[in-house]
C-alpha cells in the first residue's frame, strides 16, 4: 500500500512540533494507556497479550529439547521471533518474512537475551546431549504505531510466567522457567525535528528516524537500534537516553505487578 | 479422524467426556470490533479455540492478473499462530493452511455481494491463536461477522459448525480428544436465513443415516450460534440495548 497523502502530513506535524503539540494531544514523553494481561492463550506454556493504545501483540512461549550446540554444551537456548503478518496493518502484504519483521524480532531478541534474563544453564538436561529450547512467538495483531515496544513488554511478560512442560516429555516435574530480570525497550521517533517517546501510527509515516533502546533492572542499556533514514547528534541522544531510565521504571512495574 | 476407535469418549446414558450431552455445543462467545488497526473485526471463543479475524478493503486489486471485470475478489488468509497448538508450528503457509483458506474464501464469496467492487479485493485475515479442533469453523464464523463490521454488503451471514462421530454415536462439535479418536467428521458453512449451504467437508464414515443426524445436530446448532453473531453486532451497534 503507497500512502499518498505523507507531505501534508509532515507538513502538519511540523507546525505542531513547533508549539510543542503531538497529533493526538500527548506531550512530548507522554506514553498511551497500556493494558497488560498474562496467561492468555492454553496452548502455550507461558503467554502475554499487550494494549498498548490501539496496538495489539500476543506472546507465546513453547519449549522443546534439542541437541544443545557443540560450544556451548551445558546451555539450553532462546529463539525469539515476530510476526508482522498482514493481520496487523493494511500496509503488510502477505508472504516471507519482510526485512521489517526480522529486524523486530532480532530487536527484541538481542534486548531479552543480552540482558542476561535467562539463566541458560538452568535449561540444560543432560549436558552435551540435550538441553530445553526456548521459542518466543511474537504476534502482532493490530500495528496502530510503536508495536517494538510493545513486542518487548508482551515478550519479557510472556517468558515471566512461562511453566518449562518437563512432565509432558517425561523428565520431571513442571517447573516456573527461571527469569530474574525485566528489560525493557523505548523507542523513540524523530517527528516534526525532535524526538517523541512512543510514537502513534501518523508519527510513524510522518516522521523520520527512530531509536530503540532497551534498558536492564539496574539502568544498564542491552541492547540499541537506530532505524530508517536520518541523522541524531548526541545531545539529542543523551536526552532520550535519560527519559528511557524513566519510562523503564513504570513499564517493569506494570510488569512486576501483573506476574509476581 | 485417528481410527483410534477402542477409546472411550462417550457413556452410557450419552455424557462426554467433558460432561456435554450429544448435541450439546462448546461455550461459544463473539466480540465485534476489537482490532483497531482494521476496517472490520471480531474475536470468537469457541471452546478453547481462540481466532481473531482483521477485514480490509475493498481495495485495488494487485497484482492485477487476479483482478475479475465483474466482481470483487476475496483475499482470505488461515493461518494459525506457532504457539496456538501443543507442539510449536513452524511460521509460514502449510498445504493445511492453504486449502482452508481457500474453502474458506470461496464460502465467504458465496455470500459477500462481490459484484458490487468490480476489480477491488477484500482482505479477510484469520489468526488461530489457540487451538483446540473445529478452527476452521471458528474461523469462518468469525470472518462473517466480521465482514459485517467492516460494512461489506452481504446476502447473509454464515455460520459454520461440525457434526461428527465418536464410538459409533453421532455428535455435535468435536472437541480435541474426539476429534482425535472420533470416527468421522463433517463441517458445514450454512446461510441461516435460508439455511443454503456455503461450504462442506467431511472425513471418515457415515451412513446415510448417520449423515442426515449430523445435519440435523448441525442445521440446530446454526441457529444457536447465528444469534450469538447477531448479538455480537447489536452490541457493538446499539450498546447492547437491543
Amino acid at each position: 500500500m503507497v500512502n499518498i497523502v505523507p507531505r501534508l502530513l509532515k507538513d502538519q506535524l511540523t507546525k505542531l512540533a513547533e508549539k510543542d503539540l503531538r497529533i493526538d494531544g500527548r506531550g512530548q514523553f507522554e506514553r498511551r494507556n497500556i493494558d497488560l494481561e498474562i496467561d492468555v492463550l492454553s496452548n502455550a506454556e507461558g503467554s502475554a497479550k499487550v494494549v498498548w493504545g490501539g496496538t495489539i501483540v500476543y506472546a507465546g512461549v513453547k519449549f522443546a529439547l534439542r541437541e544443545p550446540y557443540p560450544d556451548r554444551p551445558a546451555d539450553g537456548s532462546l529463539m525469539t521471533s515476530a510476526e508482522l503478518r498482514p493481520v496487523a496493518n493494511v500496509k503488510y502484504e502477505p508472504g516471507p518474512p519482510s526485512a521489517e519483521s526480522i529486524e523486530l524480532g532480532r530487536v527484541v531478541d538481542r534486548g531479552i537475551r543480552e540482558s542476561g534474563c535467562i539463566d541458560m544453564e538452568s535449561l540444560c538436561v543432560v549436558p552435551g546431549e540435550s538441553v530445553w529450547n526456548v521459542n518466543l512467538d511474537i504476534h502482532v495483531m493490530s500495528d496502530k504505531g510503536n508495536i517494538f515496544d510493545a513486542c518487548a513488554l508482551a515478550g519479557i511478560a510472556a517468558l515471566k510466567t512461562a511453566t518449562v512442560p518437563a512432565n509432558r516429555f517425561d523428565i520431571g516435574e513442571d517447573h516456573k522457567l527461571p527469569v530474574n530480570k525485566i528489560p525493557i525497550m523505548c523507542s523513540y521517533k524523530r517527528v516534526g525535528g525532535r524526538f517523541v517517546y512512543d510514537p502513534s501510527e501518523e508519527e510513524e509515516l510522518g516522521g523520520s528516524e527512530r531509536i530503540h533502546i532497551t534498558l536492564g533492572d539496574d539502568g544498564h542499556v542491552h541492547s540499541l537500534q537506530k532505524g530508517l533514514k536520518g541523522t541524531f547528534s548526541t545531545a539529542e541522544f543523551a536526552e532520550i537516553f535519560t527519559n528511557a531510565g524513566k519510562q523503564a521504571e513504570e513499564l517493569r512495574k506494570i510488569v512486576e505487578e501483573m506476574v509476581i | 479422524m485417528g481410527g483410534y476407535g477402542d477409546v472411550e469418549l462417550i457413556a452410557k446414558d450419552g455424557t462426554r467426556l467433558d460432561g456435554r450431552s450429544v448435541d450439546e455445543l462448546r461455550p461459544v462467545s463473539i466480540e465485534v470490533g476489537v482490532l483497531p488497526a482494521a476496517r472490520g473485526s471480531c474475536r470468537m471463543t469457541w471452546g478453547l479455540n481462540i481466532a481473531e479475524v482483521a477485514v480490509y478493503g475493498p481495495m485495488e486489486a494487485h497484482p492485477r492478473k487476479i483482478q475479475r471485470p465483474d466482481r470483487a475478489v476475496l483475499d482470505v488468509r488461515y493461518n494459525m499462530a506457532p504457539f496456538s497448538t501443543s507442539d510449536r508450528i513452524r511460521p509460514g503457509f502449510n498445504r493445511r493452511s492453504r486449502e482452508i483458506s481457500k474453502v474458506t474464501a470461496e464460502a465467504l464469496e458465496s455470500i459477500v455481494m462481490v459484484e458490487m467492487f468490480p476489480r477491488s479485493k477484500i482482505r479477510v485475515e484469520i489468526e488461530i491463536l489457540c487451538a483446540e479442533a473445529g478452527t476452521r469453523c471458528c474461523g469462518i464464523t468469525a470472518a462473517a461477522v466480521a465482514l459485517a463490521d467492516a460494512g461489506i454488503p452481504m446476502k447473509d451471514l454464515l455460520v459454520s459448525v461440525a457434526a461428527g462421530k465418536i464410538n459409533d454415536v453421532v455428535v455435535l462439535d468435536l472437541d480435541k480428544a474426539e476429534d482425535n479418536y472420533g470416527q468421522a467428521d463433517l463441517p458445514v458453512g450454512i446461510l441461516p436465513n435460508s439455511k443454503e449451504i456455503a461450504f462442506l467437508q467431511m472425513d471418515g464414515d457415515l451412513s446415510p443415516a448417520e449423515f442426515d443426524l449430523a445435519m440435523e445436530y448441525n442445521m440446530k446448532a446454526v441457529d444457536e450460534i447465528h444469534k450469538i453473531q447477531i448479538e455480537a453486532l447489536r452490541s457493538k451497534y446499539t450498546g447492547g440495548d437491543n
